[in-house]
């Protein structure tokens, strides 16, 4: 008696080609749509006036009485006008975009959309939003005496050179954050 | 700079995000460098190729994008009187210097392939093209909506003034900045991920 054909046994298919695209993707997709989501709803909350009044200037002042102080630390003779840092050489005006809170939002939407515990997301904001926060207690500083001291190469200090420095360590620190102590939440047993 | 290490399951599980850090700062100044040198000329062809843009939505065509110096720019109405025909003007390097910030990220990312490090950069710079021409379009848009006096509510109502406004303001700030971070993430989270998935063992 021949053999009985035996149909050959049909291998797997890999998991690559039978899983849809957004099926394989959807930690990461589900992260870059929450961030641009999260991102678009925090800049627009900043930009209604009520909160910018209430919130975002009182907290831009505070900003320019700590810079004013380091300043002042520094031999710089300064004096406050509201949110004007002045010396008899210079005087800067800490305005939105100075202020570090473009840094801070992009950093918190990173956070929050990342998928970590409570615990690690709310660790991550506390330390990396005081972190951001030195770093452009850093930049005033540093600006105010590229003011006084290097005038022409202020502009371009001011509107190039640090906002990329204090982005880019915001979205360092994130990595940072996101390599080291953002453990995922255990996914669910199926 | 953007060496991997040889074999990374001996690396220590700190080494791809330090290695990562590390490149980044590695590369910030050479392509610092590099972008202020091709800077004028960028600038020359994102203010012409949005001149056409916005061209696009205009019957007769009146907007021109002139250049000032090699940085900055006029937004020139043909159609007005010409003592008041230059009618805005902005910083073009301004709009442009996440360009920085994504040429640090893309090469600094270790442990990959040169051609696809490349690739990655390749395909995020012409997104970033497209939004750079895009962003100056919003610029010319919110002068002609909020800048212009009568001529503005005259030609805008209140609810395209706020949609120019708000669109120049998300785009301007946190989409400009965060751009570079945005395109990294869709192009290397995967990678991230795979490094943190052993934690979640």
């Amino acid at each position: 008696m021949p053999p009985k054909k035996v149909a050959p046994a049909r291998s797997p298919a890999p998991a690559q080609d039978t899983v849809p695209f957004w099926l394989r993707n959807r930690r990461e997709l589900t992260f870059l749509i929450l961030f641009v989501v999260l991102l678009a709803a925090g800049f627009t909350l900043i930009s209604i006036n009520w909160v910018n009044d209430h919130a975002v200037e009182p907290f831009t002042a505070g900003i320019a009485r700590v810079s004013g102080g380091v300043l002042d630390l520094l031999g710089q003779n300064v004096r406050m006008e509201g949110t004007v840092i002045r010396s008899p050489r210079f005087a800067v005006n800490i305005r939105n975009g100075c202020n570090g809170i473009e840094a801070m939002l992009i950093f918190l939407a990173a956070v929050l959309a990342f998928p970590a515990s409570w615990k690690s997301r709310l660790a991550g904001l506390a330390l990396g939003i005081l972190a951001i926060q030195v770093v452009n207690l850093v930049r005033v500083v540093a600006l105010f005496l590229t003011g006084v001291y290097f005038p022409r190469i202020f502009d371009t200090s001011h509107t190039v050179i640090w906002q990329t420095i204090v982005i880019l360590f915001g979205v360092l620190l994130w990595i940072f954050w996101a390599n080291r102590f953002a453990a995922p939440p255990p996914k669910p047993a199926t | 700079m953007g060496a991997a290490p040889a074999n990374p399951a001996k690396a220590p599980r700190r080494g791809w995000t330090f290695l990562f850090i590390r490149n980044a700062v590695l590369w910030l100044l050479p392509v610092a460098l590099l972008w202020v040198l091709a800077a004028p000329v960028y600038n020359r062809f994102l203010l012409g190729s949005a001149e056409n843009l916005v061209r696009l939505t205009e019957n007769p065509d009146a907007t021109n994008l002139l250049r000032k110096d090699d940085h900055f720019a006029y937004v020139a109405r043909r159609d007005f009187p010409p003592a008041k025909s230059l009618v805005y003007s902005f910083r073009v390097t301004d709009v442009h210097f996440h360009l920085v910030m994504l040429g640090a990220l893309f090469l600094a990312v270790p442990g990959i392939s040169w051609r696809r490090r490349l690739a990655s950069l390749g395909w995020a710079f012409l997104i970033t093209i497209f939004f750079d021409i895009f962003l100056i379009f919003f610029y010319v848009k919110f002068a002609y909506a909020t800048r212009l006096g009568a001529w503005s509510l005259a030609h805008y109502g209140p609810f395209a003034r706020n949609f120019w406004g708000l669109g120049k303001h998300l785009l301007d700030l946190p989409f400009k900045f965060s751009l570079p971070f945005l395109l990294w993430a869709a192009f290397y989270l995967p990678d991230l991920m795979a490094e943190i998935r052993p934690k979640e063992a």
